[in-house]
């Protein structure tokens, strides 16, 4: 508190009552110093000081809204860009599904042109199916799992291991095809936690999860909840996650993004 | 009368003329004016407390002026010049806001 007592104590420069007592006493003994002393106003000196801080005063000012102009300017070319780059991207995934449709295309109308291509193409659309490199439809159950409302501790969200069981007790009770908030499994698929997202194929999730299964809807809800994974979602249950068994007559489940083999490859005998 | 003429003198000079701040200068404008405004309103305080001396102002001026800037320098390559220009704006703050509580004084007599 005393620094701030003396601030406010010497706000005036005591420079000035040192000065005006140095007059007073000059004027004391001479009298000519008196009309000095009663003449104290501001001459051409002060009005030069004032005039450079009037300068000063207005090139900030004129500096301030020039560099406000020049960050405006450079922020709205940011957007533009990041804009146009956003547009760039959109064209461009447009261009890679065209062209991967067309891809598609010609190789069924190649195939479908012997009898072996037609039977490779069967063997193809099978293979697919099985191993999620192609769209499936088909009767089913949907699972909607999400975390209990208001849930600040993981004790009460939905954790990437409760998915796993969850997924694996579908494939118990004879799921054909399983796809989790629209990212189908496949053999390559991981669930696993990731921060604090759950993802799927290295795809982050967003909660509610959803999970697709294409098999007996009629049986599969029903045999889940025997299953282990049916078991500890029961029990999650009661901590207050949410766990929604729907039955569906028509789903259609998305094909899993491709996936490039680096290690793995046939052995040279059954090739 | 005569220092709102250098004033009003020095603001149009400003505007009109638009001098180009160097870009090394350029942080230590807005703590520069800080500093002025302070010496400034001393002036005008000392000027109704009829102790007003042109040496005095001018001598306030520049030195306030250059060790406002100086600080800031300093705390540049010091690595806190944030904390340091935040210390001076304070000091002077207060300085300006009791000046100007004076001079309130003196003109409303309140």
């Amino acid at each position: 508190m005393g620094l701030l007592n003396y601030i406010t104590a010497t706000s005036l420069d005591e420079d000035y009552a040192h000065v005006s007592q140095e007059r007073q006493r000059t004027a004391d003994c001479d009298a000519d110093a008196a009309d000095a002393v009663a003449k104290r106003r501001p001459g051409t000196v002060a009005l030069t000081v004032l005039a450079v801080f009037g300068v000063l005063v207005a090139t900030a000012a004129v500096q301030t809204a020039r560099n406000a102009e020049q960050s405006a300017s450079s922020r709205e070319s940011l957007v533009g860009q990041v804009n146009a780059r956003a547009d760039q991207l959109d064209r461009q995934r447009a261009a890679a599904r065209r062209l991967r449709s067309e891809i598609a295309a010609l190789r069924e109308s190649d195939l479908d042109a012997t009898t072996e291509g037609r039977s490779v193409q069967s063997r193809l659309d099978r293979l697919g199916v099985l191993t999620g490199g192609a769209p499936v439809r088909g009767p089913g159950v949907q699972v909607v799992v999400d975390d209990a409302p208001g849930a600040r501790s993981p004790k009460f969200q939905v954790q990437g291991p409760d998915l796993q069981k969850l997924a694996n007790g579908l494939w118990t009770v004879g799921a054909e095809a399983i796809a989790i908030n629209g990212q189908r499994l496949t053999n390559l698929s991981a669930i696993r936690d990731a921060g604090s997202a759950i993802t799927v194929n290295y795809v982050s999730l967003r909660r509610p999860y959803t999970v697709s299964a294409i098999g007996n809807q009629k049986q599969m809800g029903a045999d889940l909840l025997d299953t282990a994974g049916g078991q500890t979602w029961a029990t999650l249950q009661s901590f207050g996650l949410k766990f929604d068994v729907n039955t569906e007559d028509d789903m259609l489940l998305p094909a899993a993004r491709r996936v490039t083999l680096r290690y793995a490859h046939q052995p040279e005998r059954l090739r | 009368m005569i220092a709102v003429l250098g004033l009003m003198l020095g603001v149009l000079l400003g505007l009109f003329l638009q001098p180009d701040v160097p870009i090394w200068l350029e942080p230590y404008l807005p703590i520069a004016v800080v500093a002025a405004l302070d010496a400034v309103f001393g002036a005008l305080r000392a000027f109704l407390d009829g102790i007003f001396d042109d040496k005095v102002f001018v001598v306030s001026f520049v030195s306030n002026v250059l060790i406002a800037a100086l600080i800031v320098y300093l705390g540049d390559k010091l690595g806190v010049g944030g904390q340091l220009s935040t210390g001076v704006i304070v000091v002077l703050g207060i300085r300006i806001f009791s000046n100007v509580a004076a001079i309130r004084r003196h003109i409303f007599h309140a």
